[in-house]
């Protein structure tokens, strides 16, 4: 049994043709049947109220609105038909501050150029096997920065102690956007 | 001892878990081998001709050299570096995808160079217009693939200009450090 891509919709922001249309190649050989495709942020947005796909694939760098800017939209706007889908974020930069830059405008996964078939397929395995709750706040919306080491795997050995449990010690987390990222390495 | 000093909390965040409907569509089980395999040939027999890409990024880069060359005093200094690391984080980013790994080797290189700095001082754009002749002559060359020991020279060379511009310019490098800790 294998993933049924056939089911979903992509869509694919990017304004680098030829990248545009290697994505879109390599999305339909994992079997993804609709592939959206748009040249930067603004049409992408369009593309995703009309279309209101299962993943967004959005290049950084792109005029006139580049990714993160597309994201905050997806994540913000009214006009959004779901907050919660997962962005992919793609780009040249690996350093930091730009990790952190993306994580903080709402993107859930970062891919870094040049990456292979099989980094994107992690990427995309990863926004379908642990996806992450969202957080709301006075000043942020979006996926949470942190992913809990345990959230999946609950305790479920015998309890020890009688009555007057205590509460149990609160999740060890983690920062998921390390610093610069290596592809085959996972960022968790 | 309680938490908080006993006070109300100001700001709450709520948690969301929203409903998996991605998971729900596409079930379970992954994609074969043969299947990545597949994509990944394609990815590598793409016959995309990157020569046309790499010069638009290698003239946007030459546009912020000279910008950078006629900057004044008064000139935004993230701005300066910006127009000469956003082409390079393109080629660094496309030279990789299109067989041109070495492109992606030295663009990285400065990209790492552009961080770290804090103004484009005229040592600067003398070491980014080294980069910029590199990966020209490697997109011109067609010199696919990592370019060998020849390649693996041109990388060092750059390296070592970065490496004695640090040397002699501890200066402009101190601030950026400090704020990425």
């Amino acid at each position: 049994m294998t993933y049924e891509f056939y089911k979903i919709k992509v869509l694919v922001v990017e304004d680098n043709k030829p990248m545009l249309d290697l994505t879109k190649s390599i999305l339909q050989t994992f079997g993804v049947v609709e592939v959206i495709a748009a040249k930067d942020g603004e049409e992408g947005f369009r593309e995703y109220c009309l279309h209101n796909p299962d993943i967004v694939i959005a290049d950084w760098m792109m005029k006139p609105m580049d990714g993160i800017s597309l994201t905050r939209r997806i994540r913000n706007d009214p006009k959004s038909p779901s907050q919660y889908t997962p962005v992919i974020l793609m780009t040249g930069f690996s350093e930091k501050r730009r990790v952190l830059e993306a994580r903080d405008a709402g993107v859930t996964e970062f891919l870094v150029k040049p990456f292979n078939a099989r980094d994107l397929y992690r990427r995309i395995a990863q926004v379908i096997e642990r996806p992450r709750q969202f957080v709301r706040s006075e000043d942020f919306f979006g996926p949470d920065r942190r992913r809990h080491k345990n959230e999946e795997k609950p305790y479920t050995g015998p309890e020890r102690r009688e009555g007057g449990r205590r509460a149990p010690p609160p999740p060890v987390t983690e920062i998921d956007f390390a610093d610069r990222p290596q592809q085959d390495e996972d960022w968790q | 001892m309680t938490e908080h000093y006993n006070q109300k909390r100001k700001r709450k965040a709520e948690f969301i878990k929203p409903i998996n409907t991605l998971k729900a569509k596409v079930g379970s089980g992954g994609l074969s081998e043969d299947i990545l395999n597949r994509a990944q040939a394609l990815l590598e027999n793409n016959t995309v001709d990157f020569l046309p890409l790499a010069e638009i990024y290698l003239a946007a880069l030459m546009k912020g050299i000279e910008m950078a060359k006629e900057a004044d005093a008064s000139a935004d200094k993230e701005y300066i570096i910006s127009s000469m690391l956003y082409p390079g984080m393109q080629l660094k980013a496309n030279g990789g995808m299109f067989h041109y790994p070495l492109v992606t080797k030295i663009a990285d290189k400065l990209i790492q160079f552009l961080e770290v700095i804090d103004e484009a001082d005229i040592e600067v754009i003398e070491i980014v217009l080294a980069f910029h002749t590199t990966m020209r002559a490697v997109v011109l060359g067609r010199i696919k693939g990592s370019g060998g020991t020849h390649g693996a020279n041109l990388i060092q060379a750059l390296h070592d200009a970065c490496m004695r511009y640090f040397e002699k310019n501890k200066g402009n490098i101190g601030k950026m450090i400090i704020a990425e800790e």
